[in-house]
């Protein structure tokens, strides 16, 4: 897992969620695969300079939604059968619709849209 | 409980250093004690360790008065009292005089993650004396820390340093006390933020409660205190 480019927002929410987001979404982009080790949660407090509790809570949370999975004197790591597809698909469906909302408020309608979409998908 | 305030004031010859105070401390919480200068952080932290005593109500820690539970707790004052021929070596020495709990061995270790450097204080800048007087209270063995302004004053990597140190070091069974007025570095350390203004108690709030309501420590800070 990559901890170099996460960075925690004050603002943006309970600091578990912003952890367990991103667990969620380096899975959905295949950054961290099923199988793979998360730090301890030590250590990854240490890196993120945040309070040891909130990662343990975050961690709980991600072991609820059936992501994560602790081994005994192992540590922990993503479960095999985590539910990457859902969560790709969730997250597209988060994206689309911040792009649908956006648009929207411009006032431009869906076919205006989807030729600008098109265009940028293209020459990205 | 590790420390309890009940009702406690403390009056200085002409000001009042805190105000009906009422908190519970229980143990392993990193507490951010946060207010502006003259709030009655330190007042708080003081009483707590047993070098003050309340002028009403009463304080108590590990279930007994302050002063005699003076080696479980452990407090790291504002001034800096070190001599400046002292070496890492020499305070370590002083430190093994002191207090039982006070382990050597791990006092090096912290040293090396501190990044102190091993010559006399008079020769270190004010953050690396601020770090060596972190490393002299972590080294000791104790359950409750009373950290009074320990990021003051000093430049931005050894906060970082302190930050990082504390988290490592922290055992969950462990209180941490920390007060400061530069809340923004170490906010996301607290579990819990207890606001202080003019000696009252301003807020007392689990530091995720209000990243729930969408506001950070640093802007609640802003909005109680102003």
């Amino acid at each position: 897992m990559t901890t170099d480019s996460w960075i925690l927002d004050m603002d943006a929410g309970p600091i578990f969620e912003q952890i367990g987001r991103n667990v969620r979404q380096q899975l959905a982009r295949g950054d961290l695969r099923p199988g793979d080790k998360l730090p301890s949660a030590r250590d990854l407090a240490t890196t993120l300079s945040v309070n040891p509790n909130t990662i343990v809570h975050a961690y709980g949370e991600l072991e609820a939604q059936g992501i994560i999975e602790k081994r005994r004197g192992l540590g922990t790591f993503v479960r095999e059968d985590a539910p990457v597809k859902t969560m790709r698909q969730n997250m597209l469906k988060e994206i689309v619709e911040t792009f649908v909302n956006e648009v929207r408020r411009l006032g431009v309608d869906d076919e205006e849209a989807m030729a600008v979409l098109k265009e940028a998908w293209d020459a990205g | 409980m590790l420390a309890r305030l009940e009702n406690v004031t403390k009056r200085y010859r002409t000001t009042e250093g805190v105000r009906d105070l009422s908190l519970d401390f229980p143990a392993g919480q990193i507490v951010g004690v946060l207010g502006l200068n003259g709030s009655g952080k330190s007042t708080m932290l003081k009483l707590i360790a047993g070098l003050l005593f309340p002028t009403a109500g009463a304080v108590t820690v590990f279930g007994g008065s302050p002063r005699g539970h003076r080696s479980r707790t452990v407090f790291l004052g504002e001034t800096d009292t070190l001599w400046p021929w002292m070496t890492p070596a020499d305070a370590s020495r002083f430190m093994e005089g002191l207090y039982s709990d006070f382990e050597p061995v791990r006092f090096n270790e912290l040293l090396d993650a501190l990044e102190v450097p091993r010559r006399k204080t008079k020769a270190m800048s004010k953050g690396e004396r601020g770090r060596l007087r972190l490393a002299m209270v972590l080294a000791r063995s104790a359950q409750l820390y009373l950290l009074d302004e320990p990021l003051a004053g000093i430049d931005l990597i050894s906060r970082e340093k302190i930050m990082t140190s504390l988290v490592r070091e922290w055992h969950t069974d462990e209180t941490i006390l920390l007060s400061t007025h530069e809340v923004a570095e170490a906010e996301g350390l607290f579990e819990r933020a207890v606001y202080l203004r003019d000696g009252r108690l301003a807020l007392d709030v689990p530091a995720e409660t209000l990243r729930q309501e969408g506001k950070s420590v640093v802007q609640t800070f802003k909005e109680v205190l102003a």
